[in-house]
């Protein structure tokens, strides 16, 4: 008995460490936040006297992590939004509908799916700074939005498509409108597949930099990315500042991620197929 | 499907189609036309034909660029394709294990400026835990300034996409060793084959369309790779790790360069859907079917089985 066990007991730790090696730059980021910038450089390894919360309370106010984390969950509730909405009614529109162009745009919408980042961000910034949206919110919702749609068409038709064309006969049949059929027979059938888009949408916005850091300058707009970045610029060698921001900024999504783990890992692997 | 009145389908794509045309479509168009241009975005614009290209063709910073994200590249396959596919084996062959496959998936939620500021850390020569460990094991004779020596610092910037990414290819290849059916598993055993021999004879070879979506995910994304290069080097130390993207940025936004940035812009976009084009070929020519931007579209989306079959049949349809 003991003899069949001991090799899965061995697998078990061995993946226990590995988990640990992996995780440990995480454990350290927390521990050097409670620690002294000298008590840093000393012992880097060395546990941490007390748990003392000041930085962290240092870094969310001087750092204006509060401000940027409004900044971010406006910016990604928005285009999330946008993207669901606007993405649902293509999709509908493109599976419940024959009509002349309707490869032309499914392979737009496809094209999107591969098409990077670089080949529009720069004619895009010439065209924002021209109609003058810089430093609005604006000009990070819009491109965010667009970019998500792609996904959120090419996923949502396949969801549509997959489901049986006898209900959606049947509500026509009751003398259902168009609208009525999009509002309360596709949107509530579409449930699993607006989650999955708006999980991965949601996390693509709140972590996107390159836009971000190109259309806003101003402080009080910064989205979460730029806001770190300029505050670690700021107090480059306040480390223990450092590292209460970046604890403050991480935990709460390694939670949010340990809570709805199955949900997210779906949400990602199915969407950044892109 | 119905052929309704001809109006209400375009009703119903006119919003996603406008911003998707404003936002994605018409820059690109115009990155396009920049790209034979003379323009530094404010000014008059001169019409050069070629010349951009002409330069990106001579241009060593830019050559070497591509170098750079090529062994970038080539790294990230091993760190995370290839690691991934050895955790996810691990993970398949001993059942459970749900928190390590959540702990090791982790990174791949925060913002890449987060875990690059974190890296820059790690990698730090006076406190970071690299040379921390090499001094506690009694390796000093090893230690490095990791990002600040060229000899080190692609290296170093492609360990961290490892770090992100390793998880996320272990989800995909653990998806879609659910899907291979238990009989198969069962007779290799009953026929006495290890562990390792079942995983690179029977599971490795029967999710190989997984694979190379892996593979095309790794490369495409390789090529557009730019928030760890900014934030840990930004190119440096003296151009070692200066890829295309992060030089093109360089090359529109300090030296106001629109028209020759766009060009490299226009390079690296052809490169990316050149390989996408060349997977659609190979995989379409694998089933008999055509090439074409959806059918690359859906291989993609096809890629990890268990969680497809759970998109693509909605809960309450069946």
């Amino acid at each position: 008995m003991i003899a069949r066990r001991l090799p899965m007991l061995l697998m078990s730790a061995a993946l226990l460490g590995l988990a640990f090696v992996f995780f440990f730059p995480m454990v350290w980021m927390v521990m050097s936040s409670f620690k002294t910038n000298s008590a840093i450089f000393s012992a880097p390894f060395a546990l941490p006297e007390s748990i003392d919360l000041s930085r962290w309370t240092e870094a969310w106010t001087v750092g204006n992590l509060g401000q940027y984390a409004l900044n971010s969950a406006i910016v990604t509730i928005a285009s999330v939004a946008l993207i669901l909405l606007l993405g649902a009614a293509a999709a509908f529109a493109l599976s419940r509908y024959r009509f002349t162009g309707r490869t032309l745009v499914l392979s737009l919408f496809a094209l999107g799916l591969i098409l990077p980042l670089q080949s529009y961000f720069i004619a895009q910034s010439t065209m924002f700074v021209r109609l003058g949206i810089t430093d609005t919110r604006v000009a990070l919702i819009l491109p965010y939005t667009a970019m998500g749609l792609s996904l959120a068409v090419y996923l949502l038709k396949v969801y549509l498509d997959a489901l049986p064309e006898e209900l959606f006969d049947a509500a026509r049949i009751d003398g259902a409108s168009d609208r009525q059929v999009f509002m309360s027979l596709a949107l509530p059938l579409l449930r699993p597949g607006l989650a999955t888009v708006g999980i991965f949408s949601a996390l693509a916005a709140w972590n996107e930099f390159l836009l971000a850091l190109l259309y806003i300058q101003d402080d009080s707009l910064k989205t979460i990315p730029t806001g770190l970045l300029a505050f670690s610029t700021r107090y480059v060698t306040d480390y223990s500042l450092l590292f209460s921001a970046l604890s403050i900024v991480t935990i709460p999504m390694i939670l949010i991620y340990v809570v709805f783990n199955r949900h997210i890992v779906e949400g990602i692997t199915a969407g950044s197929v892109k | 499907m119905k052929p309704a009145r001809a109006v209400t389908p375009w009703l119903y794509l006119a919003p996603a189609l406008l911003v998707f045309g404003v936002a994605v479509l018409l820059p690109m168009v115009f990155t396009v036309g920049y790209s034979f241009a003379e323009w530094d975005g404010f000014g008059p614009m001169t019409f050069i034909g070629l010349d951009n290209y002409l330069e990106a063709a001579t241009d060593p910073i830019f050559r070497d660029s591509f170098v750079h994200v090529c062994v970038y590249i080539m790294a990230t396959l091993l760190l995370e394709v290839i690691v991934g596919l050895l955790l996810a084996g691990i993970v398949s062959a001993v059942a459970g294990r749900l928190w390590f496959r959540v702990a090791i998936f982790t990174p791949v939620m925060l913002p890449m400026v987060v875990v690059a500021v974190l890296w820059s850390f790690v990698y730090n020569p006076d406190f970071g835990l690299v040379n921390a460990t090499l001094d506690a094991i009694g390796l000093e004779g090893l230690q490095r300034v990791w990002l600040g020596d060229p000899a080190t610092a692609l290296a170093a910037v492609s360990v961290v996409s490892g770090w992100v990414y390793a998880g996320f290819y272990m989800m995909i290849f653990y998806a879609a060793f659910l899907q291979i059916p238990h009989e198969v598993l069962e007779a290799a055993r009953l026929d006495g084959a290890g562990e390792w021999a079942i995983f690179r004879l029977i599971k490795v070879p029967m999710i190989r369309s997984a694979v190379w979506v892996a593979i095309l995910l790794c490369v495409t994304g390789g090529f557009q790779g730019f928030d760890l290069f900014f934030v840990l080097t930004n190119g440096g130390p003296y151009g070692a790790t200066e890829i295309p993207t992060t030089y093109l940025v360089k090359t529109v936004f300090r030296n106001g360069d629109v028209g020759y940035g766009s060009a490299m812009a226009v390079i690296l976009t052809a490169i990316v859907l050149a390989v996408g084009l060349a997977y659609s070929r190979l995989s379409s020519r694998q089933r008999g079917g055509t090439a074409s931007p959806e059918v690359a579209a859906r291989d993609v989306m096809d890629a990890g089985p268990p969680l497809v079959d759970r998109l693509v049949v909605p809960e309450e349809a069946t």
